[in-house]
């Protein structure tokens, strides 16, 4: 299928990115937020992007002009009569999201493609929301959207292989990378990496040698960007806590951290967000 | 940190890196290549899990595993689909095929 015209629905930082980049690539889109003040935030988010880019040369002012003209901020479903793919990039939880899936498939033409971009929640338990299952799929951005290449097009018991075929184009007409993932806990990015922050944590926890000891040590070897706590701080250590929870419930005590990320989420220090996490910010 | 425990964290980090990259191609959740590149893509990993084993050598890898399984725990059992490679000779790069394919 065609894609010819797109909506981003929750404004949010992340939705705000997506939205981004698929006016960057020329393709129409919506955005719609049930919030006008989450889409004047959107708006400005987005201002930002384009001026960076054109500060840096990147983009003309009149390739913004064009850019934007192709966005449209609703808070209003009549704005997705003529759509033909939905992102949905609304809050991580089952109730709301179904409840958005409920009413996009009232809203949406019967044959237009809504994909979620949940990290964690069951695209089959979205997909059973509608009544087009088959037009139902994940399409996982990584964080910050307009700056990592990958998408997870994530398959539910349902999807059709048309609706994955559509979305992995779609995801190189807006210059990204598509992989393609069977629906399970964690996916695949957030899985491999949990478990090996995992396997980092207990290695501390035996050793208690220093964070900032073993990050170093990880990068110098040119195993990764950046080290497990560095990283973890920047995620958020509640985000980690619940993400390591959710997998070793779902495949076991390999995911099981250690005491010290309970600890810290205990006391308040998730990381980057409040100031102190593994490491003390400022 | 001494030069021993260094040598440890890094097999341990890379190995338990590689062994969940390996369930989910047992699992067939995703392919091995599109595993190694969802890593180097979302997570900028410079080298795909699949691929690192396949360089270092399957038969080595089967050798880190069982050494770190004696050691640490269950959690670092050698998989099936890496047993079944070694013992067909299908050890990575050097033989042209391991989780991934070669040009010889």
């Amino acid at each position: 299928m065609y894609i010819k015209r797109t909506a981003v629905i929750g404004s949010g930082t992340m939705g705000a990115d997506i939205a981004y980049v698929i006016a960057n690539a020329g393709i129409p889109v919506v955005i719609k937020d049930v919030s006008e003040d989450a889409l004047e935030k959107a708006k400005a988010h987005i201002d930002d992007l384009f001026q960076t880019r054109v500060a840096r040369g990147r983009m003309s002012p009149e390739d913004v002009q064009n850019r934007k003209d192709n966005m449209t901020f609703t808070t209003s479903n009549a704005d997705l009569a003529d759509v033909s793919l939905a992102i949905e990039a609304v809050s991580e939880n089952m109730r709301v999201k179904r409840a958005v899936f409920r009413e996009l498939d009232q809203a949406l033409p019967p044959l237009a493609i809504i994909a979620s971009n949940t990290s964690a929640l069951s695209i089959t338990e979205l997909a059973d929301a509608t009544g087009r299952a088959d037009r139902v799929a994940g399409f996982h951005f990584f964080f910050p959207a307009h700056m990592m290449k990958l998408i997870e097009v994530i398959s539910g018991t349902s999807t059709s292989q048309e609706t994955l075929d559509t979305l992995r184009r779609f995801a190189e007409e807006i210059r990204k990378i598509p992989v393609s993932v069977k629906e399970c806990p964690g996916f695949v990015v957030n899985r491999v990496l949990m478990a090996s922050m995992a396997e980092v944590l207990r290695f501390q926890h035996e050793t208690q040698i220093p964070y900032q000891e073993i990050d170093q040590a990880i990068t110098k070897a040119g195993l990764a960007p950046m080290g497990p706590f560095v990283l973890g701080d920047a995620l958020g250590l509640d985000v980690a806590l619940e993400v390591a929870r959710t997998l070793t419930a779902a495949y076991g005590d390999r995911f099981q951290p250690g005491p010290q990320l309970e600890a810290l989420v205990g006391e308040g220090h998730v990381g980057l967000k409040s100031g102190r996490g593994f490491y003390t910010y400022r | 940190m001494d030069e021993a425990q260094e040598q440890r964290l890094i097999l341990r980090f890379s190995l338990a890196t590689f062994l969940e990259s390996v369930r989910l191609f047992e699992e067939d959740i995703a392919s091995a290549e599109e595993i190694d590149i969802a890593m180097r893509a979302g997570a900028g990993l410079p080298k795909g899990p699949l691929r690192w084993a396949d360089e270092r050598g399957l038969d080595q890898v089967l050798q880190d595993l069982e050494s770190l399984h004696a050691s640490v725990g269950e959690r670092f059992a050698p998989p099936a689909s890496l047993r079944d490679r070694v013992a067909r000779g299908q050890l990575g790069v050097k033989s042209g095929i391991g989780y991934l394919t070669y040009a010889q």
